[in-house]
């Protein structure tokens, strides 16, 4: 991370905007604001940020919609504020390739916790197709289809080894139950979840140490699963 | 029981007997017994089809004696010397008392069937009444009137046992004070005697003396639960009919309580609808100062702010309380008025000071508008100040709202000899005609273009119903060279 990473924050409340933008400002980052969906878009164009931070309601545009109109300027990763109540919007949202989300009220160390996972990650996308993933004993080897804890070779079948890649490539992100689904199942598959739930279960109950408080495969309620990197996230 | 009229039906009965007497015996000397006890028969016949039985059978005795005294030999006296004379003067007796009883049987039938049909026209009538009531707070009292006027009863009531005594709903012409242990002994004895079980339903009718009237209690039941007791009085009425006005009168004790409950559930759906609008609207304006309130506190407690930025955080900490406390304070103004709880404190007051309480009411809110104030002429006016203001404050905030910033709001107050009229008129976008008829429901914002203005669709909502409780009214309307204006009316003495 040589450069100040930037972020485009997008929220009409004056409030959250007086609030937050400090608050990113003074962890170094780059901030411009955005109060409109129409605006969002100009700004993703002209400013091209490394993250956006968008809240779900705005007053022009919805967030799907927004989600959408930015996906075609940027890769650049979406972190959604949204509110308990809007799950449609904010599952729809991360389905139309926003990365991850906020529940308001959220606490400052919790933006700022997303903020960097999802920074990570584009740096990270910079560096050259990972192998490996490894989060303390417990190692995932891409190439060679093996997965190893401790001294321990766990054996998957290749749907389950599918499904954990699928996660693990995408560590610390939200993967909808839509995506998952279509991605190992196919495209009729998306409206079978308990194709997910049965499989998760079996994945858990193979690498988890205690499957009861998952450590690795965390479930985001209403909205999919992700697999953590970070010891105590299960608190969540 | 004897009336004139059948002491009249029994003197021409003899009479018409002493004359057909004096006829055959002074005209037509050649009359056999026979002929002469075939005519007495037709007078029998004809005063027991039309008179009471009593009077016929008198009628038949005198016929008898007449027929032995002037045409049965020894003539002149009530001996008989042949026995056979004997046989045709019982013979004759008995023939005119078995006519004179099939006769009245037959009379009585008719009268009865003829009661039959006054009564039942009556229930008709009562039933097409019971239709008509629906509200169960006085469908006990009008029940008895309905009861009473159809049935010409001198007195009716419906008593239903109470929490702890009878509740009796009387109605009629005559006032009774009826037993309250009567009435529930009455009560008790219904109990036991279930009508399913065969007993005849009249068995469980009881008679209550009150002072010179005789009272018939009869159970009021729904399907087989007794609810209470319909009392009758005066006119006599048919038990079997009782039982139909009672039948009906629980039909109509339910049917009114089955709307009640049916007005209590659409009540309760309402409020549910409300709750959940409620929730939605609030969810949102609860959500964002609290956000905003977190992270500014966070900011404030890390060590990186400068000393303009921690009053910029504590600033944004402050508003957002303000408006935290501006929705629950329409939320509980909001629910004053649902309680009906809204009261008025009238007071002489200058109409200038009201519109100086409601900006103080909202001053945040008007913070960067100009308002343009003019209040003619300046008269006192006596209203409730407080409740005035209230109203005026949401105008001018929902005002603010909509108004682009820096513009001016209008406030005009004019004072007329009824009261005092305020119009707040603002340089905002107007309101669509398709939102028009809806701004002053609640939770009502207009446009999806709107949909995230600052505010919480309660506003307006709160003015109409303060103005209700001072029984003003308000009014919107799109003024025709831009912005819309909002007309307030409140009913004032004025000096």
């Amino acid at each position: 991370m040589n450069r100040a990473a930037s972020i485009l924050l997008v929220d009409d409340e004056v409030a959250i905007q007086r609030a937050v933008a400090p608050l990113l400002r003074s962890r170094g980052y780059d901030v411009e604001v955005a109060a409109t969906g129409a605006e969002a878009v100009i700004a993703v164009v002209d400013r091209s940020p490394d993250l956006i931070v968008l809240d779900l309601g705005l007053p022009d545009l919805d967030g799907a919609e927004v989600c959408r109109r930015i996906r075609k300027q940027s890769k650049a990763p979406i972190v959604i504020l949204s509110a308990r109540g809007e799950e449609a919007d904010k599952v729809e949202a991360l389905d139309l390739g926003a990365d991850d989300y906020v529940t308001k009220p959220f606490g400052p160390e919790e933006l700022l916790a997303r903020i960097r996972v999802a920074l990570r990650r584009v740096f990270e996308a910079e560096a050259p197709e990972v192998e490996a993933v490894q989060v303390a004993d417990f190692v995932i080897d891409f190439n060679r289809r093996r997965v190893v804890r401790g001294d321990e070779d766990i054996h998957l079948t290749p749907k389950e080894f599918e499904l954990l890649a699928l996660l693990a490539r995408n560590a610390d992100r939200v993967l909808t139950h839509h995506t998952m689904l279509k991605a190992i199942w196919g495209p009729n598959a998306v409206n079978q979840p308990e194709h997910l739930w049965v499989l998760i279960a079996q994945l858990r109950k193979k690498i988890e140490p205690d499957p009861s408080v998952p450590r690795y495969l965390i479930s985001e309620p209403w909205v999919g699963y992700r697999f953590s990197t970070e010891p105590g996230s299960a608190a969540r | 029981m004897r009336s004139a009229s059948d002491v009249r039906k029994l003197v021409l009965g003899i009479a018409g007997i002493l004359v057909l007497a004096l006829v055959f015996t002074q005209w037509t000397q050649a009359s056999s017994p026979a002929t002469v006890a075939l005519s007495f028969l037709i007078v029998v016949l004809l005063v027991a089809a039309t008179a009471r039985l009593w009077v016929a059978v008198t009628t038949s005795l005198a016929a008898m004696l007449a027929f032995n005294f002037f045409f049965l030999p020894p003539v002149g006296t009530f001996t008989i010397a042949d026995p056979q004379n004997w046989i045709a003067l019982f013979a004759f007796l008995a023939v005119s008392l078995v006519a004179s009883n099939l006769s009245a049987v037959a009379r009585a039938r008719a009268q009865e069937a003829v009661a039959r049909r006054d009564e039942l026209g009556r229930l008709f009538d009562l039933s097409r009444d019971v239709l008509l009531i629906t509200d169960s707070q006085e469908a006990s009292s009008r029940l008895a009137g309905f009861i009473s006027r159809r049935f010409d009863l001198d007195y009716a009531a419906i008593c239903v046992p109470g929490a702890s005594e009878w509740i009796v709903h009387a109605s009629g012409p005559q006032e009774l004070v009826l037993d309250q242990r009567e009435l529930s002994t009455g009560f008790a004895s219904i109990d036991g005697a279930n009508p399913a079980a065969g007993l005849r339903s009249d068995a469980v009718h009881r008679m209550l003396t009150v002072g010179a009237n005789v009272v018939h209690l009869v159970p009021l039941r729904l399907g087989t639960k007794p609810i209470g007791l319909l009392a009758a009085g005066g006119r006599a009425v048919e038990p079997g009919t009782l039982d139909a006005v009672a039948g009906l009168a629980a039909i109509a004790i339910e049917r009114a309580q089955f709307l009640d409950e049916r007005k209590a559930a659409e009540l309760a759906r309402q409020s549910e609808e409300l709750k959940s609008a409620l929730l939605a609207s609030i969810g949102h304006d609860l959500r964002t100062p609290l956000t905003a309130i977190r992270v500014a506190a966070g900011n404030l407690q890390a060590t990186w702010p400068s000393e303009q930025e921690r009053r910029e955080q504590s600033d944004v900490i402050l508003s957002e309380v303000e408006r935290l406390t501006r929705l629950f304070q329409n939320i509980l103004e909001m629910a004053r008025i649902d309680a009906g709880a809204v009261t008025q404190d009238m007071r002489w007051v200058a109409p200038s000071e009201i519109v100086e309480a409601a900006r103080g009411r909202v001053e945040h809110a008007l913070r960067g508008y100009a308002i343009d104030l003019a209040v003619e002429p300046e008269r006192l006016v006596r209203l409730d100040p407080r409740l005035t203001s209230a109203a005026l404050s949401h105008l001018l905030e929902n005002a603010a709202q909509y108004a682009p910033a820096g513009s001016t709001i209008d406030v005009r107050a004019i004072v007329q000899d009824d009261g005092l009229t305020i119009a707040v008129r603002d340089r905002g976008p107007g309101i669509s005609p398709s939102d028009l008829p809806h701004v002053f429901e609640r939770f009502y914002r207009g446009g999806v273009a709107q949909r995230r203005r600052s505010g919480t669709g309660m506003g307006l909502a709160i003015a109409r119903g303060v103005l209700a409780a001072e029984h003003g009214r308000i009014s919107a309307e799109n003024c025709s060279d831009g912005g819309a204006r909002f007309t307030m009316v409140v009913p004032a003495e004025v000096k």
